[in-house]
């Protein structure tokens, strides 16, 4: 099913949550809503679950206006940061829930969804676990209970908000590779809410970033880590280079002009440049610009820092390669920079 | 070693817990087995059969029906209004929340001779709506619907305040889960937000209770006295007394003490059964 979202305007007292927000989800796809806290990604998400209604705009799901109809009508299902289980109930009952509560014309035979249920635990990897409470799950087994309770309603689209927040890192990476897997699988419209990059690059098709009540930018993850459109996408996906700068004929002069650097785009004058820590190169060089300031290795990567007339660069490059360069704290080197990203101040 | 000498830094000396256990069994004691204890001795000083008789008196049973009656009807009338104002306070917000939070406190903070004479000034035959009431024929004051006003008054807080920390910290994502998953809001209420309040209610319930047929202040400014048709327990242990009926008044004093034991002995059994679920539904 595809959502619609158009001209979304939320307000809080005084603090704009969601500022004229249009959206397009495409129907099986699965899209991440990206962006720092307050940033209006939660919001946005509440509002299609029909948790939240918006000031202005509208909302539609497949073609049909629903901002005038119930969450329970609205077909979706929806996943809770903190799982929202119900505590006093066993797994089975959690999952049960929305097969149990329909109108009676409506409702399953009780044999009928004892096996959907079953079905539902298995699908999760729980199917040993259905008599226990919440209280005595793992943080990831009571995430994959909430996942199966609202898939359990046979939802047209999956809302998740921040679905993997509250996990520890290893649990948080198996659980993420087992929802992609999962969607591959029945392909069920899906948007989560996330403030990690790295989890919305690696599992959305599309990534929306988000700031501030706006959306940046939408596409694919190679697009927007690939071709930034403002600084903020830029600097809020992956680590960033980022200092003032003059832009004349070309060229971004960093540094009281230690280093000039070729630009694309038509900035010109005073700006502001990016460049990611693998995209600068750094080679020993006696008498070079450079000063190496800082050098962390940990594990396969090097992470080297370097003092350029005034300002502090991070370098990064793997660890091989940085042994092969044979650079000490304190050595003079210098620094190349094929490309720069740069914004208008 | 190092375990040894951290178990001790972190616990007083053996001296010292001693002596404060004992202070505070010598304190219980003191204040509250002592006075039980005494209640009972002094209801069985005449022995098991004057006891009994002061027990079976006509104004003893009348005293113990409308105390029941009485309890009967305040305590679900803020059961129900005590789960709806936490129901409003823990999971809306809403314009004069605080002052509604204030007013549930009100009773506590009122003295129960205050808020009788309220009632007086309120329906009284010199009151405001009295003598309209005395026009429909309806009295309140000097018979039963004041006591149960009163003691509505009284007790109205204990539910509401057992309740409102217990919602505010469940929060509102379960109810939004079931909403989502497509209850209404009555399946809501009674398959979501009940069950996870159901022991704190009871708490409520329980304590609501104790003080509704143990109210005294309240209830004797509006009750006028009247033997066999007004006396609650509390005030007919009072006429008892005053009459130095001693016997008969610890005889009566003792069936309260007797329902408060119950109450207090309902209550543990309740949390001993029932105990990991009850801090299941108070944990997340």
């Amino acid at each position: 099913m595809a959502i619609q979202v158009s001209g979304i305007t939320k307000q809080f007292g005084s603090y704009r949550a969601l500022d004229s927000v249009d959206l397009e989800v495409r129907s099986g796809e699965l899209l991440a809503l990206l962006g720092p806290s307050g940033s209006g990604k939660t919001t946005l998400l509440r509002i299609m679950a029909g948790l939240e209604s918006p000031d202005a705009g509208s909302l539609q799901l497949n073609g049909e206006e629903a901002l005038g109809l119930k969450p329970r009508d609205r077909q979706v299902g929806f996943v809770f940061q903190h799982y929202a289980l119900f505590r006093h109930m066993t797994v089975f009952d959690n999952v049960a829930f929305g097969l149990k509560v329909r109108p009676r014309a409506q409702r399953l035979p009780n044999a009928e969804i004892k096996r959907r249920v079953s079905e539902l635990l298995e699908l999760v990897q729980l199917g040993h676990f259905a008599d226990r409470y919440p209280a005595q799950l793992s943080g990831g087994q009571r995430q994959r209970v909430a996942l199966a309770r609202a898939l359990a309603i046979e939802p047209k689209v999956l809302l998740l908000d921040e679905p993997f927040g509250a996990l520890d890192a290893k649990v948080r990476k198996e659980l993420r590779r087992w929802l992609r897997k999962l969607h591959d699988e029945i392909h069920i419209t899906s948007v989560f809410v996330t403030h990690d990059q790295e989890e919305a690059l690696e599992l959305a098709d599309r990534v929306v970033v988000m700031s501030q009540g706006r959306i940046e930018q939408i596409g694919s993850p190679a697009e927007v880590y690939d071709h930034p459109s403002s600084a903020f996408v830029y600097e809020f996906l992956g680590q960033v280079n980022r200092f003032d700068c003059m832009v004349e004929g070309g060229l971004a002069h960093i540094g009281n002009g230690a280093l000039a650097i070729p630009t694309d785009g038509d900035v010109r004058g005073a700006a502001i440049a990016y460049v990611r820590p693998h995209d600068l190169g750094v080679t020993p060089a006696v008498g070079g610009p450079g000063r190496v300031s800082g050098i962390h290795v940990v594990g396969p990567d090097a992470r080297v820092e370097i003092e350029l007339g005034g300002l502090f660069l991070e370098a990064e490059m793997d660890r091989e390669r940085f042994t092969s360069l044979g650079m000490a704290l304190g050595d003079s080197c210098s620094v190349h920079i094929d490309r720069a990203r740069v914004f208008a101040r | 070693m190092p375990a040894s000498s951290s178990a001790s830094a972190l616990s007083d000396p053996a001296w010292m817990r001693r002596l404060l256990i004992a202070t505070a069994l010598a304190f219980l004691a003191l204040f509250l087995l002592l006075p039980l204890v005494a209640v009972f001795a002094e209801a069985l000083r005449r022995g098991v059969g004057a006891y009994w008789t002061a027990l079976v008196d006509e104004d003893a049973l009348e005293a113990i029906k409308l105390t029941l009656i009485v309890a009967a009807i305040a305590v679900p009338a803020n059961l129900v209004f005590g789960v709806a104002a936490s129901w409003c306070v823990a999971k809306f917000d809403f314009y004069g929340k605080n002052l509604l939070i204030t007013l549930i406190d009100l009773p506590f903070s009122v003295s129960p001779v205050i808020s009788g004479l309220i009632y007086v000034l309120l329906f009284g035959l010199n009151g405001a709506i009295g003598p309209f009431l005395k026009a429909q024929g309806i009295q309140i004051i000097f018979a039963v619907p004041g006591l149960v006003l009163a003691t509505i008054f009284v007790t109205f807080p204990f539910v509401a305040r057992e309740l409102i920390p217990l919602m505010q910290e469940q929060g509102t994502e379960e109810e939004e889960a079931a909403l989502v998953l497509g209850a209404g809001g009555w399946q809501t209420f009674w398959r979501v937000t009940l069950p996870n309040i159901k022991w704190g209610l009871l708490y409520g319930v329980l304590l609501c209770n104790a003080r509704a047929m143990g109210e005294f202040g309240a209830v004797s400014v509006v009750s006028g006295h009247i033997r066999g048709y007004t006396n609650t327990m509390p005030l007919h242990v009072e006429i008892l007394y005053n009459e130095y009926n001693f016997v008969a008044a610890f005889a009566v004093a003792s069936v309260l003490a007797m329902l408060a034991l119950v109450t207090l002995v309902a209550k543990s059994a309740l949390e001993w059964r029932f105990g990991a679920e009850l801090a299941a539904t108070r944990h997340k």
